[in-house]
């Protein structure tokens, strides 16, 4: 029974070590509950957990034979406006509630789990122990509060509580879940520790887009083991979250997305159900299939319930019930617990969370997306605008480089305060029009997906993201950083800070998949700037030195690009770690970033599998791939080499190389050259040959920088094959070629490179090769 | 000995969406090639109907419909009972942004009555502005509930919002994507990511009039087509919706009076065929609903249609 409980993907056996561990409640003698596996723990904590459970079972009991006393047992049993009966018992069981009768196999139901876990079972490594019992509290508790709509205990919709919501509005809601418009709900139960506190904690869920949902008083747990009736009153004394807000003067209702369940935390089935209607009316789940049904909530309707307050007794059962679907519960009282090492979020519990502190880190322990609205800034903003100059008499000011320091750096960091924006310096009013003024923006992120090889990738986006604000051009990246801020915009209102809020809402709209929270520091101050720039260039020479020296071994998986297939059916382009795509503008890094962004898009890992020709760099993996994704056009290529299988390329390369059969070498050239090449043709007529998918073997089509790469037709006998390429893309590549050619134990190779100023015929590069000694002529025949 | 045909046979088939009654798609073998595998379902031809009155439209099409353009429920009654329309695409042009900007709650309401009038398919769009359009239809997916209607068109930017109304009310989406074989794909396993059965869904690749990129939608519904029987790629097994009339009587050539493009026809006709042409090349591409705009141009692909054999009878290609 309690495996059925637990959905695909639990973590019950791997999370053993640590996983609940202890519940907290208020009494000491009475305190811990061991739902977790931590054994040898006092007993007491988990009778109390038992205890509670065997308290609402008694009355739901109570409060079924009062309602059978004054109605018939055919009377119908229900939430107004909905289809889906008590959507919790329903979901899981597949078993409709309709009138008062069907109560009955609830009961025995719900006794059964119940009774069957022992205290000491719940101490044990049984987590799913406590998840049962959660789960048949969950059960009582549809029933009690169906029950007041039968005018049994208190009324459902009384005052500020709005009791059950109907099929209208979950499903009018619904649809922001699966539209992601809010990132999910919180469930929260009790009392914050001041009404300023709890205006503060509403405000920053609404500002986050999140649902709040209220059901369940604060204040001293009282014992549980006797008057069951009082139960319900459980936090005598406390008062609500909900009860707070109306003090502080909020607004409530669905519409401010602050919803007041009921006074009760029983009232937290409709958080709960709510969360099931929508697996049901959205996912196509069945009634029944839980494990779909767990599913589909901790995927789709991302949740989290929140304690605020000393934990009692019930807050601990409801919550352990909403577990199953998926829901961590948040603290801000002790509930001292090992956190499980996995990344599963259903088992997990933080305590002492101080209320401060406890959206951003519900967020981050539920893994929820963050939703920006609209970004508040007074210029305008878009595509439209990235092209933008501002001319000199409209120049209010200069920022970084040419005229000053100037670095944006871009860091993974722990302590991140999602939308924090300082500026330390002069703001842009304490400058006069004409000024030049120091600039360094360091943009500090956090996410749970987040990997310190995207920094880079993240902090070159910030080019485009910042050019496309109306009255600001970004202009380089790194240290090379330079800004034009334009009179208008500055008359507009812009300031500083704005380039803080932008690149916060921006990473978020765009990189939400990696980036859970960021912030971002803008510094004018020229010392302040000064000892940022030293920063980083630390971190650029290690970035450097990282990315230089990952190499094709290091990896499994190499990424590919199917961006052109939009013209180019039939072509895909592999990109490894020493050698990007053949445009030059997407490296593997940025195929894994693109990866995690958007899975179905563009670029998706391919694992090499078994080797079929280390040399010329072949894989049975890479080969599956590519005939699968070139439609069935391309049966092999050889990643190093342009003899047999070379790549295929779209049409966007920079660089086509060639063998030049009586050099035993091979000619690079750029696109643009438009001169004669030594094989007789010019440029455009070899680009016929190898663009649109086609595989062309001798020639290949790649990206500049990959002359420099180790992996440079290594398979054909590398850069030492290089005997001819136009003059000024030789000079280009200077500093590539001559560094891979001291790797290779030739420095005076770039001296020994033909261009079309020595010869432009076959037989001229020859004797030219022959005058200089040129590597290639001793190298063993190309084929 | 007689001569054989080769018949290559399709690895893979077409889902079959039925609204009311009507079945999209469902075929194992390329358009009108029903001698190598099913091909029961031959494009089905629908109408366009908006819930104002156009003012742009081109002199042959007012003639047909200004008695009838400024009442909706009058239009679509027009277009299923005396053209024949398999299906209704009503475009709710009143919401347009950057036209009437009408209230979208009002077009919702119209959406309502049209869909209460007839007894064929209905698609209802909004005006072709992806924030406007997902406003659009989230206002009209609860009002149609029970009738299952096709909504869109869902774009890259905002098929969550319109996935999320057509699952929560029970209605299918028309995927839309700009002439790109793999932007179409994505948006395809986007919308089934959301929780949409891939029988609630059709594609919309766009359509270029005759003159205006055919060749570009040609050549990817083509190769939709392809993947779909050839490499039984699921995520391109949808049917294929195309909004011909909308784009052929934008092109010039359909539009110019007779005085104004001498040699090119008589103005009345030259639209028609603009039309009909446009729509017989994407239904050989693999069209399955063409939504047209000129009652001759659906009655010359009908016939076209017929000729070719749809149905599997073949008479029409024998003779």
């Amino acid at each position: 029974m309690n495996e059925e409980l637990l959905g695909p993907g639990s973590c019950s056996a791997p999370a053993a070590p640590g996983s609940l561990g202890r519940v907290r409640a208020t009494d000491p003698a009475d305190s811990d509950i061991v739902i977790g596996v931590k054994p040898g723990r006092p007993a007491d904590g988990a009778d109390g957990f038992v205890r509670c459970a065997v308290a609402c079972l008694h009355l739901a009991r109570k409060r079924c034979e009062e309602a059978l006393a004054a109605h018939d047992v055919s009377t119908r049993l229900e939430f107004p406006g909905s289809i889906y009966h008590l959507p919790i018992i329903y979901g899981v069981t597949g078993r409709p509630i309709r009138m008062l009768a069907d109560v009955a196999w609830v009961l025995e139901e719900a006794e059964q789990r119940i009774n069957s876990k022992s205290a000491a079972q719940l101490r044990i490594s049984h987590s799913s122990a406590a998840l049962d019992v959660g789960m048949a509290v969950l059960w009582l508790a549809e029933v009690i509060e169906a029950l007041k709509y039968l005018g049994v205990g208190p009324a459902p919709v009384d005052d500020i509580w709005l009791g059950a919501a109907a099929d209208g509005i979950m499903r009018a809601r619904g649809i922001e879940f699966i539209e992601e418009s809010t990132p999910g709900f919180a469930a929260v139960i009790g009392e914050a520790p001041s009404v300023e506190t709890a205006v503060a904690l509403a405000h920053e869920m609404q500002q986050k887009s999140l649902y709040v949902f209220m059901a369940g008083e604060g204040g001293e747990c009282l014992a549980t083991g006797d008057g069951f009736d009082r139960l319900p009153t459980i936090g005598a004394g406390g008062t609500t979250l909900a009860e707070q807000l109306i003090e502080g003067g909020v607004q409530l209702g669905w519409d401010t997305r602050l919803v007041p369940f009921g006074r009760e935390a029983f009232a937290h089935v409709h958080s709960i159900g709510f969360a099931v209607r929508v697996a049901m009316a959205f996912g196509g789940v069945e009634p029944g299939d839980c494990r779909t049904l767990f599913a589909y909530v901790e995927d789709r309707v991302p949740a989290f319930v929140v304690l605020l307050g000393p934990v009692t007794d019930l807050q601990c059962v409801v919550a352990a019930g909403a577990m199953n679907f998926g829901l961590p519960a948040i603290a801000t009282h002790d509930i001292p617990t090992t956190l499980p090492s996995t990344d599963c979020t259903r088992w997990r519990v933080v305590p002492r969370v101080p209320p401060h502190d406890l959206v951003a880190r519900s967020i981050e322990v539920r893994g929820l997306k963050t939703v920006v609205g609209e970004m508040d800034i007074p210029v305008a903003y878009g595509h439209v605008f990235s092209g933008e100059r501002i001319r000199n008499d409209d120049l209010h000011l200069e920022m970084g480089s040419p005229k000053a320091p100037g670095c944006e750096l871009l860091l993974t960091a722990e302590d991140v305060e999602d939308g924090r924006v300082t500026v330390v310096g002069p703001e842009v009013e304490d400058l006069s029009f004409g000024s030049t003024v120091p600039l360094g923006v360091l943009v500090e992120v956090a996410g749970r997906r987040m990997q310190k090889d995207f920094e880079p990738i993240l902090e070159r986006q910030l080019h485009h993201l910042l050019n496309e604000v109306q009255g600001l051009r970004h202009m380089g990246q790194r240290d090379v950083l330079g800004m034009h801020l334009s009179h208008r915009a500055v008359e507009a209102g812009f300031r500083f800070e704005h380039l803080g809020r932008i690149i916060h809402s921006i990473m978020h709209a765009e990189y939400s998949q990696i980036v859970d929270r960021v912030q971002v520091t803008v510094f004018t101050q020229t010392e302040m700037v000064l000892t940022l720039l030293e920063r980083a260039q630390a971190v650029y020479r290690e970035r450097d030195e990282r990315i230089g020296s990952l190499t094709d071994e290091d990896v499994d998986e190499f990424y590919s690009c199917t961006i052109c297939q939009s013209f180019a059916p039939n072509h895909v382009c592999i990109m490894t770690p020493e050698r990007c795509g053949l445009c030059g503008a997407y490296s593997w890094l940025d195929g894994k970033i693109s990866f995690q962004i958007n899975p179905a898009g563009p670029s998706r890992p391919i694992r090499k599998d078994n080797v079929l020709d280390a040399a010329r760099g072949s894989w049975e993996g890479i080969n599956s791939f590519v005939h699968d994704a070139s439609h069935g056009a391309v049966e092999r290529i050889d990643l190093y080499s342009l003899l047999e299988y070379p790549m295929t390329s779209c049409g966007c390369f920079e660089c086509i190389s060639g063998v030049l059969p009586l050099c035993n070498g091979i000619f690079t050239v750029d696109r643009d050259y438009s001169g004669m090449i030594p094989i007789g043709v010019k440029l455009s007529t070899l680009a016929d040959m190898v663009r649109g998918g086609a595989q062309t073997p001798g020639f290949l089509a790649h990206s500049r920088l990959y002359v420099g790469s180790p992996r440079f037709l290594s398979g054909d006998g590398g850069i030492l094959r290089l005997v001819w390429m136009p003059r000024y893309l030789k000079e280009s590549l200077r500093a590539e070629i001559e560094a891979a050619a001291v790797a290779v134990g030739h420095p005076d190779l770039w001296e020994k490179i033909a261009t079309e100023d020595d010869a432009v015929e076959e037989e001229e590069v020859m004797s030219f090769l022959a005058r200089v000694g040129h590597p290639a002529l001793d190298m063993e025949a190309m084929f | 000995m007689a001569f054989e045909a080769p018949v290559e046979t399709a690895k893979g088939s077409v889902i079959e969406v039925v609204l009311n009654g009507l079945q999209l798609g469902g075929q194992t073998a390329l358009p009108f090639h029903w001698f190598e595998g099913e091909f029961s379902n031959p494009p089905r031809v629908g109408f366009e109907v908006w819930d104002v009155a156009p003012t742009d439209w081109a002199k042959p099409l007012a003639h047909v419909y200004s008695g009838v353009w400024s009442e909706p429920v009058a239009w679509a009654r027009m277009v299923v009972e005396e053209l024949g329309a398999e299906a209704v695409y009503l475009k709710l042009m009143s919401t347009d942004p950057n036209g009437l900007s009408r209230s979208i709650a009002e077009a919702a309401g119209v959406a309502e009555m049209v869909a209460d009038a007839i007894d064929v398919p209905l698609a209802v769009v909004g005006p072709g502005a992806p924030e406007v359009d997902a406003e659009v239809v989230q206002a009209v997916a609860p009002r149609l509930e029970g009738r299952r209607v096709l909504l869109g068109p869902a774009s890259e930017e905002n098929y969550r919002a319109i996935g999320a109304a057509a699952l929560g009310y029970g209605h299918g989406v028309i995927a839309s994507s700009p002439i790109d074989i793999n932007l179409a794909k994505q948006l395809n396993v986007l919308l089934t990511r959301l929780g949409l059965e891939e029988n609630s869904l059709v594609m919309d690749p766009t359509t270029g009039a005759l003159g205006y990129g055919l060749e570009y939608s040609y050549s990817v519904f083509e190769r939709t087509r392809l993947a779909a029987l050839f490499q039984n790629d699921q995520k391109m097994q949808l049917p294929i919706v195309a909004a011909v009339g909308e784009e052929t009587w934008k092109a010039k050539e359909s539009r110019a009076g007779d005085d104004e493009m001498p040699g090119m026809g008589v103005a009345e006709t030259r639209g028609i065929l603009w039309e009909a042409v446009t729509g017989l090349a994407l239904s050989l591409a693999g069209a399955d609903l063409l939504i047209l705009r000129h009652p001759r141009s659906a009655e010359l692909l009908r016939a076209t249609f017929a000729d070719l054999g749809a149905g599997g009878a073949g008479e029409g290609v024998a003779q």
